[in-house]
């Protein structure tokens, strides 16, 4: 218990340090813009757009001051970390809206995508990557390491259309979008209680599994796009150390003593294969993240990528662009602090490491 | 030497090279296989007349067929191999050479300037392409407001001070032209794919620099310039050599899904998808309009398993053991 606490809290000051670095970073690229830009950024939540010009450049100045936007950087950072811990994010001129309401708002959304395709790609890319390394070089081990191998060739958008052809137009069996038109306007009603925000269990717990089973069938493009990817890469890297240990002295000590073959791969080497998946998989969780996103545009999902989608649209929009940004790398961490710890229950050489 | 006897004797290796010369190949004699539209260059090359509104199917004048817009396939397919040759290359040539260089130092020097670095490296991994995208894009559009640019559908205009318009881009100040110019995907790409090249050499370098040869070089009195590039370099790369390959493939593929979102310029595959996207899902089944999307869609997938395969081949050529 001691040493999970320990674990923990490295983890917890190794993210508050890379968020450190970023918001850092994330600063200093804004410096690049005029104070007026950057006034923006402290634009109060109940902003109102029905303001002469006058009086908007007049609130600007008043926020230059306040917030000592003329000042040195490490000054203005201190100012705008304080403001975004605060829960202040600033107002969208295009989104018009406060950008963190705008952010959690649809934030469900994109969380309910990333938990499913992980959901799916993390067993699949262990179990398919071990039994491919512990066959190796037979049927089933050529045919894991052709499909991996297309998978991680093949650009997900085009995986995207292909899926979009047949499984929507020819078969209607899934949907783009995130509800069918059928069932929007009862879950925006008030009859409809948002527990969790995933329509797919929030409608289980409003007693409708047909709900849950129309959200199933909108995230199922999306999600197989995302995994497809994700598990091809999973795959190849769990099979790669598997094939490194099957030579080990522990491997072979083990099948001398009789261990059936299947209770070595599953319970010796698994535990072993698991750690150097899981960091491969933290590394790429910020490439999943993007993946995220892009699927949600192409797929028309009504997610958080909506505010990167309209900031593309050359209008001036620093909160909107540093709220996404922040969003993105704070998912991304949160995503690295889940693998980690499931990868600590399962690999027990890091818990005696800590 | 052994390791390339071991590259050269495998059959993947040769897929790969082949696939990935048909590219060159198209590249260079672009001009020749497909003679550009000389009153308007690029990718894109207008057949026939604007007003026929759907994709025609392959003729004399458009060997695959033509878009939307009556712009030929082949003409992109081929082009857009030389545009994908160059971004590929020169994205990860850069970001290799930024991320072997702060690597090498990082960890040479050691202590405190290695683990600063190594942490910016680690920071920066958390940061999606996306939102570098959204941010440098921002960046761009503020700065083309303040300059007095505005920016619709049918083009841009300069407000200047005065009040007065200006219409042609070619009145603009050069800096307006450039940030018109500019991909954010492009910026945002250089910026944050050089980090596993950093952690892979540094990992390297800190293996070898506390061994013999590096010790006997220090001794002699040999500078840290002449032990880095000299001593330290040749005898860390070759993993990067992978890491390379296979990010020539990821870049490209990384821009044409870009592009093909909206967040992007250039890459003309992804163009053709763009337009070619609506006439997919047409009535009488996905091969109706079959140019469209065909090929270009095996042209990036053959351009992605080309070097994937190079790649592949490379990693097991250098290190044996994972075969």
């Amino acid at each position: 218990m001691l040493s999970f606490l320990r674990h923990l809290g490295k983890r917890f000051l190794s993210i508050l340090l890379t968020l450190f670095i970023t918001t850092a970073l994330l600063y200093a690229t804004v410096m690049l813009t005029p104070a007026e830009t950057r006034a923006e950024l402290y634009m109060p939540k109940n902003f109102s757009p029905r303001m002469t010009e006058a009086q908007y450049q007049a609130m600007l100045e008043r926020n230059i001051e306040r917030y000592h936007l003329n000042a040195p950087y490490p000054v203005q950072y201190f100012y705008w970390i304080t403001n975004l811990v605060q829960g202040s994010w600033g107002y969208s001129p295009t989104l018009q809206e406060d950008v963190l309401t705008a952010i959690t708002r649809r934030a469900p959304a994109t969380v309910e995508v990333i938990l499913f395709s992980i959901l799916v790609y993390l067993p699949l890319g262990l179990i398919s990557g071990v039994i491919a390394g512990s066959k190796q070089h037979k049927f089933s081990d050529r045919s894991f390491r052709t499909s991996a191998f297309i998978a991680t060739s093949l650009p997900p958008f085009i995986l995207a259309i292909l899926m979009m052809a047949f499984f929507y137009i020819d078969l209607h069996w899934f949907a783009p979008e995130r509800i069918s038109s059928a069932y929007s306007i009862f879950i925006k009603s008030d009859e409809f209680r948002q527990v969790t925000g995933f329509l797919t269990i929030d409608g289980l717990l409003n007693g409708r599994p047909d709900i849950s089973l129309d959200a199933l069938r909108h995230l199922a493009m999306p999600v197989i796009t995302l995994a497809v990817a994700q598990w091809a890469i999973l795959g190849r890297i769990t099979r790669a150390s598997l094939v490194e240990e099957l030579h080990l002295d522990y491997v072979t000590a083990a099948r001398a003593r009789g261990v059936p073959e299947s209770r070595i791969v599953w319970t010796h080497m698994f535990r072993n294969v698991v750690s150097p998946a899981f960091s491969s998989s933290m590394i790429s969780a910020a490439s999943l993240l993007t993946g995220v996103f892009v699927v949600e545009i192409i797929f028309n999902y009504p997610g958080v990528s909506f505010i990167a989608l309209r900031s593309m649209n050359n209008i001036p929009d620093a909160p909107a662009a540093l709220g996404f940004a922040i969003f993105s790398v704070f998912m991304v961490l949160l995503l690295m602090a889940i693998l980690d710890l499931i990868q600590y229950g399962m690999d027990p050489r890091i818990r005696e490491k800590a | 030497m052994r390791s390339a006897q071991r590259f050269f004797t495998r059959w993947q290796n040769w897929v790969g090279l082949f696939l990935v010369l048909i590219f060159v190949v198209a590249a260079i004699a672009a001009p020749l296989l497909s003679p550009p539209d000389p009153k308007h260059p690029g990718p894109m090359k207008i057949i026939g007349r604007a007003t026929l509104l759907q994709p025609q199917p392959p003729s004399q004048a458009a060997p695959l067929g033509t878009l939307s817009n009556q712009a030929s396939v082949y003409h992109a397919l081929i082009w857009g191999s030389r545009s994908a040759l160059l971004f590929g290359l020169s994205v990860t040539l850069i970001s290799a050479i930024i991320g072997t260089i702060i690597g090498m130092i990082s960890a040479y020097f050691g202590g405190f300037v290695n683990s600063f670095f190594m942490r910016l490296t680690d920071a920066l991994l958390s940061f999606p392409i996306i939102a570098a995208i959204v941010l440098v894009q921002q960046l761009i559009s503020i700065a083309l407001y303040n300059g007095g640019i505005r920016i619709y559908t049918q083009g841009s205009v300069l407000v200047l001070p005065s009040g007065d318009f200006l219409f042609d881009p070619k009145d603009f100040p050069g800096m307006m032209n450039f940030l018109l110019d500019l991909d954010p995907v492009l910026v945002a790409l250089l910026l944050l794919s050089w980090m596993p090249y950093a952690r892979i050499m540094n990992t390297m370098v800190l293996r070898i620099k506390k061994t013999e040869y590096v010790e006997a070089a220090r001794a002699v009195g040999a500078r840290h310039f002449r032990i880095i590039f000299k001593h330290l370099l040749p005898n860390a790369i070759t993993p990067t050599f992978v890491l390379a390959a296979r990010d020539i493939a990821g870049m490209v593929i990384l821009q044409a899904t870009f592009v093909f979102i909206g967040f992007g310029k250039g890459a003309p595959w992804a163009t053709v998808l763009v337009y070619g996207r609506d006439w997919i899902y047409s009535q009488g089944g996905i091969f109706t309009y079959w140019w469209v999307f065909l090929p270009v869609t095996l042209a990036l997938i053959a351009f992605g398993i080309g070097w994937n395969l190079i790649g592949d081949g490379l990693n097991d050529a250098l290190n044996p053991r994972s075969q």
